[in-house]
């Protein structure tokens, strides 16, 4: 009864790459020619003309040089942002008086929409990168912030008074409990904290810049040229994608302990 | 014979730690040679948790002493605070009332000379089981090869040899418990608390551990406060059992197991002794479970 044709079988690696790959045929077809008929090519561009701006970017060294100040923005807001959030979590998860005292003063400065800060931040920072960096610094701090303070809080006390039992220094208990505990918690934000970084970055690049893919795409949009401006959101997709799978691959290999040894076993129940 | 040679290093390890304890009561002319038989004394013991406004008798009025190198067994019904007994000797947390003393001096905070094989396994996840059980001698500064060494020489003893690589979340339950004994075990410290350590292991299984206990215990003769709610385990492996009550939770009485030593844990069941013991306890013991229940 189970060998019936597995056309709809949501564990066939199979049967799901074809229904894949014919959503994004059938979407990319509708759209192709359906442009100026149904929809708009002003407003929605078209897949031909699409692919052809962003086969013309990547050849254009231009777009290159874009690509690396928006990247080098990003990894440094990224970077700064994240040491800083974990760097804080971690006092303060370890100091309770100042966490304490500290609450409602970080909890209103993570309530200030970012982009309310962009006007001063060309007063405090000029038009340069470090608008953009400190843009994505601040997004990706609170969130690391948060995250590893309450990795820190989660630890179990009982691993803690174990280790303490078995000889553990202040340090020991610190260095070998806390911080592997905390650990998925500070990965897990590592990666929300991606896309973060890049929305800051990119906004940065919008508001005032003359470089950086942020400001190409914003000088294709006034140009009214939507299938370049479409390329360029595409091309950002497709980065931020891989950026995450990179970070995926990468919690999938430094944290295998979590999930019991593979498919299923992690939604086990264990004594 | 690499086994072998694990077997004797192992066995210097143990006649060190004995003769380090011997070389200090030595030290101390005052003190008498022979194991003390006050060694571990709770006298006048009294816990209150305050858990959201409600007061919990755990215990009130536990005495209790133990000479050096006994293995002490606790029985008693679910709740009646034998955890909470193991918590105070460990110095996990602080009586309400009376003091605790080991070898004269008075527990405070937690301490090296004390072993505690916890209820739940508490294994760290994150770690392999060699790096779970290898993790005191890590604290201790022991170097890699060696703490790598006796931790595959203690998990060959009981049965986890070739899991060494596996994290807990990859053991089942009774394989997670043993890695948690022999990380213990591993750094032989001279008071060992042990709280329902069999408790998730199997009928078989549990009996042949019992056996390996006793003959690792024979080595190091260390002080075992060793907690179970099974009372055949409970006289096998006793010198002395203590029962505990219920509502309030308090020591009711200590019995004395009379049976010599080695004991052969497979056939203890026809001695004697043994049965006598059983009936004497086992009423005072289902009349406790009956009253922790009502
Ligand atoms: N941290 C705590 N806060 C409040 N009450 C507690 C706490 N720890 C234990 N108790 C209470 O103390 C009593 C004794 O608990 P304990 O864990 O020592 O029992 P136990 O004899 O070990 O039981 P079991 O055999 O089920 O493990 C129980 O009534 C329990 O509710
Ligand atoms: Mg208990």
């Amino acid at each position: 009864m189970t060998s019936r044709p597995s056309l709809f079988d949501p564990d066939s690696a199979r049967a799901v790459f074809i229904g894949r790959l014919l959503l994004a045929v059938s979407v990319l077809l509708l759209w192709q020619l359906g442009a100026g008929h149904l929809f708009d090519i002003f407003f929605f561009g078209k897949p031909t003309l699409i692919a052809a701006s962003i086969f013309n970017d990547l050849r254009d060294p231009g777009f290159y040089r874009d690509l690396g100040v928006t990247g080098m923005e990003f990894g440094m807001g990224y970077v700064i942002g994240g040491f800083a959030g974990i760097a804080c979590g971690v006092l303060l998860a370890r100091w309770r008086y100042m966490a304490k005292l500290a609450d409602p003063f970080l909890q209103a400065l993570n309530a200030v929409p970012r982009i309310a800060l962009a006007p001063m931040l060309i007063v405090w920072f000029g038009i340069g990168m470090s608008s953009k960096v400190f843009l994505a610094a601040t997004l990706v701090f609170f969130i690391m912030f948060f995250n590893t303070l309450s990795g820190i809080r989660s630890v179990s006390p009982a691993l803690c008074s174990v280790a303490k039992i078995q000889g553990a220094t202040q340090w020991q208990i610190f260095t070998k409990i806390m911080l592997p505990s905390a650990s998925s918690w500070i990965f897990t934000g590592l990666k929300m904290s991606l896309p973060f970084a890049l929305v800051g970055v990119i906004l940065g690049e919008f508001m005032v810049s003359s470089v950086g893919l942020g400001y190409r795409l914003n000088a294709y949009a006034t140009a009214y040229n939507t299938s370049a401006a479409l390329g360029m959101i595409m091309i950002m997709m497709c980065l931020m994608m891989l950026l995450t799978w990179g970070a995926n691959a990468l919690d999938a290999r430094l944290m295998g302990w979590r999930d019991g040894g593979g498919d299923g076993a992690a939604a086990a129940l264990k004594a | 014979m690499e086994v072998e040679q694990l077997e004797r290093e192992a066995g210097n390890m143990t006649s060190t730690i004995a003769a380090s304890t011997a070389g200090a009561s030595a030290a101390n002319p005052s003190a008498p040679a022979s194991p003390a038989a006050d060694y571990l004394v709770l006298s006048n013991i009294a816990k209150t948790f305050i858990a959201r406004g409600n007061a919990t008798n755990a215990l009130s009025a536990t005495n209790l002493t133990i000479g050096q190198g006994q293995f002490v067994t606790l029985v008693g019904p679910s709740g009646c605070g034998k955890s909470t007994l193991l918590n105070l000797v460990a110095g996990l947390i602080e009586p309400s009332e009376g003091t605790i003393t080991i070898g004269g001096a008075p527990v405070r905070g937690t301490d090296r000379r004390i072993g505690y094989v916890t209820q739940a396994d508490n294994l760290l996840p994150w770690r392999t089981l060699r790096d779970n059980v290898a993790f005191p001698l890590e604290l201790a500064g022991v170097p890699v090869a060696e703490r790598r060494e006796r931790a595959d020489f203690w998990m060959h003893r009981v049965g986890l040899a070739g899991f060494g690589d596996a994290y807990p979340s990859e053991l089942s339950g009774g394989m997670r418990q043993r890695g948690n004994i022999i990380r213990t075990l591993i750094y032989g410290p001279p008071v060992i608390l042990m709280d329902e350590p069999f408790g998730p292991l199997d009928a078989q299984t549990r009996i042949v551990l019992q056996d390996l206990l006793l003959s690792i215990w024979e080595e190091s003769r260390s002080t075992v406060l060793f907690v179970t709610h099974d009372l055949s385990e409970a006289i096998s492996l006793a010198d002395q059992v203590v029962l505990m009550g219920t509502k309030p939770g308090r020591v009711i009485r200590c019995e004395n197991v009379g049976i010599e030593r080695p004991r052969d844990i497979f056939q203890i069941h026809e001695h004697p002794e043994y049965r006598r013991l059983y009936k004497q306890i086992w009423n005072d013991l289902g009349a406790q479970v009956k009253k922790a229940v009502e």
